[in-house]
């Protein structure tokens, strides 16, 4: 606003003076002739172009400057205009007193606007005074276009020139330094149109030598765009040296107006932008403020009763999710939230804070939105948030111990159904049915300990049954399947429970059962056996194959068979009782349905082989009458051959005897010749030879006797084999005899041994053969020996013995005797008689030849000797030659070397 | 029982007989000594048994064995004789 102490007006009309300053008005009207005709063109047109431009708001023009103002009415219009106040009502007369009084009115009006009018008085304005009315214009235009022109501090005229210096600064070819050379090329105007609206003309197409066109461009788009009249006229600015200031300045000032204005208009649309600016940033921050308020408060009404849930979840794994949850709420969620919440209350703290400083109301958040009530959801929430977690917790930790009874549960349960798995079945079996006493016993035993294993269980199901309860307490989610499964199991329970019993009922009565049995059995057995005994030896008894050999054994026997048969009825008492026991048995092993194969493990034997034997035996029996009978018939019989035996055999042994006797006698005899002996023997023979035919006969009886197995005969003292041999030794001995004779005979004629000698010797033999048996005695002859002078020595008479004696019988026959007596004579005889013979035959070459042998002897004997005869060592002998002198001794077992 | 030896030196004849022999089932004996002959000379006794023949053993000869023993030994011959 512009003080009445800045309001200075100035013309200068020197050439070139540039100074400005705006002179009081009492300078104006001293200058009265110093105005230019030019100028007061110029300002004439300006100003009436100026004041139009007014006037035509109110709806009139001016013609005439001079003229149309005299009576003040478009005077005060003008100033109404231009000022936009009321000025008082005009006087609508037409007198003279009535227009000084409106010009009056307008120039008071002025003066109180704060103009110093000097000079200027109505009445001259009424008169039409050109001067003063141009000069009243001028004064109205500086104070209401110009005074008020500030610009960077700098009012008015300086101020409007600085303004258009400002704007032409950027234009090189344009230099505003005065109110009216400066603007000649027209270039300056066209440069501030420019400057303001470069769309109305091409600056860059203007030309500084083209004032006139330059002039009237800007006149035209002025007047066109800008709604600014032309006020100038191009040709007078060119034509006139300096124009006239004022109406430039006048012209200006419409152009500063027109564009300041613009500017204006700018700056305070700018500061109201500002201002807006800052209340819609307020409003922005008050709604932004509302929006996250909202928004938070949405959250916390969505978290909180997400927070508030408690409903559990069935699974730790949900509770733990859960959990998860909750901390991705705690880390990643509410995070921003809290500094969302921060940054509403810095917002709002800062809001508030803006407001005060702009003067402005605080801010009030809408209902609900206040701090308060967020602070107070927010306080909700973080309660609602420690109770949540709280409560995860001790739900996971509930879970989690439900989880581990559940499993514990499970596990028991588990391992209870398979410990009880099969247990019904096995229950139910009925094996006792087809056991024996000592399976059943064991199935006793095992069902003892399955009792007991029962029993050991009880506990372990007690204990299911608990966890199950707990389960249900701590409302676990599956319950109902635990409980399911708890009551089949109790239910299973109870059953093997009832099961159980029942086996241990069954297998005890089948125990009782097979105990009786069993004790039947024992019995049966126990009799049996000797019943068996009894009858095998019974059988055996009867079939008892009996070698009797006399009357009486037969006799006995049958009296014992009688014996026997006595005792049948005892022992078919005893079999029926055995059968009984046995009967017993199958009754009650039919009416009670064992199954089991009954059989007696105490005894092999069966009721079917007690049956058999019984039959057997009772068959046996009068089978061994007849056999007796048999036998006491054969007896008999047998007696009657062993009577008919003895008989004979008591004739012929003593016989046999007598005739033995009298071959001993016979060869004892002293008396007599051998061939008297020989006779009497021979005679002998004769005899016992047709003797035979008794002892054959007596061999048949014997054989008969011997057919009927009779080996023994109480008749006779003879058996057989005693006239057997008796009868064979009759033979030998008389045919020994016999020979001996012969011997002797031939003995006596070749050793030349009289009859006396042989008589001799007979006694002598006789006499040592101390016996009588016809032999002698090692020591008998010895004796004998000795008694004929034999003085021996143990060698010599071993010697001797073995010569009499080679067999070493221990026994000198006669004959040995003999021998003996008559070799010691001529025992050297024998081998030279056979050397003597060879001789002969080798003529009595101490050798002999092979030829000669065969020549002599027969071809048997030849050979005989040349295989045996050793060669001849002696000299002189050719080869072949056999020594028969060795040979011959060595046939004696006696050689001279 | 007396085991001697004695050693004859020939030529035979040797001055004993010899009886015997397995075949007689007889011990060998010397049952005559010619008086003043070799043998005895040497000491041979009658009744003595020929244990051994020139070291050979005479427990088994035949007679025709010992005979041919003795006659092999033309020499000398040793015997071994019990009393």
């Amino acid at each position: 606003m512009m003080t009445m102490t800045q309001m200075e007006t100035t013309v200068h009309y020197d050439n070139g003076y540039d100074e400005y300053q705006y002179m009081n008005q009492e300078d104006e009207w001293d200058r009265d002739n110093l105005l230019d005709p030019a100028w007061e063109q110029q300002q004439r047109k300006t100003f009436t172009a100026w004041c139009n431009s007014h006037l035509r708001k109110a709806g009139t023009q001016i013609e005439n400057i001079e003229e149309d103002f005299r009576n003040g009415l478009k005077l005060m219009l003008l100033l109404e205009v231009i000022s936009g106040e009321r000025l008082p009502k005009p006087d609508r007369g037409k007198m003279r007193f009535h227009k000084i009084a409106n010009v009056n009115k307008a120039l008071e009006y002025i003066t109180s606007k704060g103009v110093k009018l000097v000079s200027i008085g109505a009445e001259e304005i009424v008169d039409g005074n050109v001067k003063m009315t141009l000069g009243m214009i001028w004064t109205i235009i500086l104070r209401f276009a110009i005074q008020d022109i500030n610009v960077e501090e700098t009012s008015a005229k300086e101020g409007l020139l600085l303004w258009c210096q400002r704007k032409t600064a950027p234009y090189r070819n344009v230099n505003v330094q005065n109110f009216h050379v400066s603007w000649k090329d027209g270039l300056a105007f066209c440069a501030l149109i420019h400057r303001h609206r470069p769309d109305l003309l091409d600056y860059s197409k203007l030309n500084k030598d083209d004032p006139l066109g330059n002039l009237n461009l800007a006149f035209d788009i002025a007047e066109k765009h800008l709604d600014i009249p032309k006020m100038l006229d191009a040709e007078d600015i060119i034509n006139t040296p300096k124009p006239d200031e004022r109406a430039i300045m006048t012209y200006m000032s419409c152009f500063y107006h027109a564009f300041a204005g613009a500017e204006q208009a700018e700056t305070a649309a700018n500061r109201i932008c500002k201002v807006l600016g800052v209340n819609q940033e307020n409003e922005k921050m008050m709604e932004e403020y509302e929006r996250l308020a909202s928004e938070l408060l949405e959250w916390i009404r969505r978290t909180t009763p997400w927070l508030e849930n408690r409903t559990p979840e069935k699974t730790m794994a949900e509770m733990q999710r859960k959990l998860e949850d909750f901390r991705d709420y705690r880390r990643q969620h509410k995070p921003p939230k809290v500094q969302e919440k921060c940054q509403l209350e810095i917002n709002f703290n800062t809001l508030q804070t803006k407001l005060r400083i702009s003067n402005r109301p605080a801010f009030m958040p809408s209902e609900g939105k206040m701090v308060s009530d967020i602070a107070s959801a927010w306080q909700g929430l973080d309660q609602a948030e420690k109770g949540y977690e709280e409560w995860l917790l001790t739900e996971i930790r509930r879970l989690e111990r439900l989880d581990h009874l559940a499993e514990k549960f499970r596990q028991k349960a588990t391992n209870h159904e398979n410990w009880a798995s099969g247990k019904e079945l096995i229950l139910s079996q009925n094996d006792y049915e087809t056991a024996t006493l000592i399976e059943i016993k064991a199935l006793l035993r095992k069902h003892e300990a399955f009792e007991s294993d029962l029993a050991a269980h009880q506990d372990r199901v007690e204990q299911i049954a608990a966890i199950a309860q707990e389960l249900n307490e701590l409302d676990y989610h599956d319950v109902a399947a635990v409980n399911q499964r708890c009551q089949s199991i109790c239910d299973l329970w109870d059953k093997l429970g009832t099961l159980t019993q029942k086996r241990r009922e069954a297998l005890e009565r089948t125990d009782k059962l097979l105990e009786t049995i069993d004790q039947l059995f024992i019995e049966f057995a126990k009799r049996l056996a000797p019943f068996n005994n009894w009858m095998e030896g019974a059988m055996e008894d009867l079939q008892d194959m009996f070698i009797v050999h006399t009357i009486e054994e037969v006799q006995s026997l049958i009296a014992a068979h009688e014996q026997f048969k006595a005792t049948l009825p005892e022992a078919d008492a005893e079999r029926q009782a055995l059968l009984g026991i046995h009967n017993e048995v199958q009754k009650i092993s039919q009416s009670y349905g064992i199954k089991a194969n009954i059989v007696n493990p105490y005894s092999t034997l069966t009721t079917e082989d007690l049956i058999e034997k019984w039959d057997k035996v009772k068959k046996l029996v009068p089978q061994r009458d007849g056999a007796l009978q048999e036998e006491m018939a054969r007896q008999h019989a047998n007696e009657r051959l062993r009577r008919h035996f003895a008989a004979q055999a008591n004739l012929i042994g003593p016989w046999i005897q007598t005739r033995m006797e009298d071959i001993g006698r016979c060869s004892l005899e002293i008396g007599g010749t051998l061939e008297d002996q020989m006779t009497q023997l021979k005679q002998c023979e004769h005899v016992i030879v047709a003797y035979k035919l008794n002892v054959d006969k007596l061999e048949g009886d014997h054989q008969l006797i011997q057919e009927s197995l009779v080996f023994d005969n109480k008749h006779t003292n003879y058996t057989m084999e005693h006239i057997r041999v008796g009868w064979e030794l009759l033979l030998t001995t008389v045919a020994r005899t016999i020979n001996e004779i012969e011997t002797q005979i031939l003995t006596r004629d070749a050793k030349g041994i009289s009859q006396q000698q042989m008589k001799e010797f007979r006694s002598s033999f006789n006499h040592f053969d101390r016996k009588k048996n016809g032999a002698m005695e090692t020591d008998d002859f010895r004796a004998c020996l000795i008694s004929m002078g034999y003085d021996l020595g143990e060698v010599e008479f071993a010697r001797i013995m073995i010569l009499v004696d080679p067999n070493g019988t221990g026994k000198v026959s006669f004959q040995s005797f003999i021998d003996f007596m008559t070799r010691e004579t001529a025992d050297t005889d024998t081998a030279e008689q056979v050397v003597a013979s060879f001789r002969i035959l080798a003529t009595d070459k101490p050798y002999i030849l092979m030829e000669e042998l065969r020549r002599e002897l027969p071809p048997e004997q030849a050979e005989y000797c040349i295989m045996r005869m050793p060669p001849y060592a002696g000299s002189g002998a050719p080869p072949g030659a056999l020594d028969y002198t060795a040979f011959s001794t060595a046939l004696y077992g006696e050689s001279d070397l | 029982m007396n085991i001697y030896s004695v050693n004859l030196s020939g030529p035979a004849p040797w001055g004993f007989r010899l009886q015997g022999g397995k075949d007689f089932s007889m011990p060998l004996t010397v049952s005559r000594l010619t008086p003043g002959g070799k043998a005895a000379q040497a000491g041979v006794g009658v009744g003595d048994w020929v244990v051994s023949i020139s070291d050979t053993n005479a427990e088994d000869m035949t007679h025709v064995e010992a005979q041919n023993q003795i006659r092999a030994a033309t020499d000398s011959l040793t015997l071994t004789l019990s009393k």
